[in-house]
């Protein structure tokens, strides 16, 4: 018996033995393999924005924008995320819309504000797609359904133009696998938590607009193409349920609604 | 790996060809089961099942073909569920996926030419007691 063992052991050794040794190569560049660098994100992500900025309108006001940029900064901050790795793009569009692209943009369609009651939902519509981007579910979800091969072509100028707008859409448009989605929705809480923003309002904002995509589907894209978010709001729920929220508003009633009289003000 | 004619009795030629087989039958199942690491345990199981009422030499080398796969299934099976979760999830190829996916080529390969070698060996009637595996069909494999 003591000898299997001894047999056994030397087997098992000489398996992790010959991994190890093997394990010292860089095989990734013995075998040139492509693969996602810091680099190829920052150029696919500034493609894509310089594809977008000159299909979609931006609101360029500073003192929207730095509105906005108070709120990310409040989210960032506690949660030891980088805030000036986030940019930031308004677009002015009716479409109830946000979504982030590679290289920590993110685009925040004006109609979204527009129809957040107070800004902790805001907020966790931003905390959820500042999650997309500290998960890397944004490049993840890119090699999945384009390919790395054609992402790099793309950026190399050699892309068709169509098949940009195309992977354009797909970023805009389509939501992350369920999986994705709940763990952006718990990261998202995880943020406002930290950072003492009540996460209730983004539960209510989810169901809520589940009602108004039956009325209105084609202008609330954020919520059409994220399933099942009544399910997604219950589940916030269930989570923050039984922890003390923070009562505290970020802004008063008052001041939200001056807030989002500059965007009608500005169209 | 240790070959010789000292088994407790010598095996007539029906024994020695059923005994191969088992070897073969592995090889066989290798080859049809490489995506899926399963087919050649279950095979080499099924040909185990079918001869444990044969005689000791038969047996014997049944089991020790059945063991030498159980181990190989393990490796194999880590190797096809990092591959599937590469291709559909999450995962990334890596510097260390590529050397276990060598590793358990390597090691595949060494049983892949064991179990030629064995199996051309106990056709001639010989006895070939694998390190670990022939000490591990002794304790299981009893006359």
């Amino acid at each position: 018996m003591k000898r299997i063992l001894f047999e056994f052991i030397t087997l098992v050794a000489l398996f992790f033995a010959t991994y190890f040794l093997f394990s010292r190569f860089d095989w990734v560049s013995i075998f040139k393999i492509e693969r996602v660098t810091k680099s190829t994100e920052e150029k696919i992500g500034d493609t894509f924005w310089e594809f977008l900025s000159k299909t979609e309108n931006e609101i360029h006001s500073d003192s929207i924008k730095s509105k906005l940029e108070n709120l990310i900064n409040k989210i960032c901050v506690p949660n030891s995320i980088d805030k000036n790795s986030i940019k930031l793009h308004v677009l002015r569009k009716s479409d109830i819309n946000a979504f982030a692209l590679p290289n920590n943009h993110l685009v925040v369609f004006s109609g979204l504000i527009e129809n957040c009651e107070n800004a902790e939902e805001l907020c966790g519509v931003l905390g959820h797609e500042i999650a997309h981007m500290q998960k890397n579910h944004v490049m993840k979800k890119l090699v999945k359904e384009v390919g790395l091969g054609m992402l790099i072509s793309m950026t190399s100028g050699k892309g068709n133009p169509e098949i940009a707008k195309e992977i354009g859409k797909l970023l805009s448009s389509s939501a992350y696998d369920r999986a994705l989605e709940r763990e952006a929705d718990l990261t998202s809480v995880e943020y406002l938590l930290k950072a003492k923003i009540d996460p209730e309002p983004f539960a209510n904002f989810l169901y809520r607009l589940g009602d108004e995509k039956e009325n209105i589907p084609n202008q609330v894209y954020w919520i059409s193409t994220h399933p099942d978010s009544k399910e997604r709001a219950e589940n916030i729920i269930s989570i923050i349920k039984g922890k003390t929220n923070p009562k505290e508003s970020m802004m008063s009633d008052e001041e939200w609604s001056t807030f989002k009289k500059r965007f009608k003000d500005i169209n | 790996m240790n070959s010789s004619n000292n088994f407790i009795y010598t095996p007539g030629e029906h024994e020695a060809e059923k005994a191969s087989n088992s070897y073969l039958m592995s090889l066989i199942a290798v080859i049809a089961g490489l995506p899926l690491p399963i087919v050649n345990l279950l095979a080499t199981l099924i040909f185990y099942l079918g001869n444990r009422k044969d005689t000791y030499y038969v047996r014997w080398h049944c089991t020790q073909a059945l063991v030498s796969q159980a181990s190989l299934l393990i490796m194999n099976s880590i190797s096809f569920w990092w591959t599937i979760s590469i291709a559909f999830g999450d995962e990334v190829i890596t510097s260390n996926y590529i050397a276990y996916l060598i590793t358990v080529i390597l090691f595949n390969l060494v049983d892949f030419i064991a179990t030629i070698y064995t199996a051309i060996a106990t056709r001639k009637g010989k006895h070939v007691v694998w390190y670990f595996y022939g000490n591990l069909t002794n304790l299981i494999c009893k006359p």
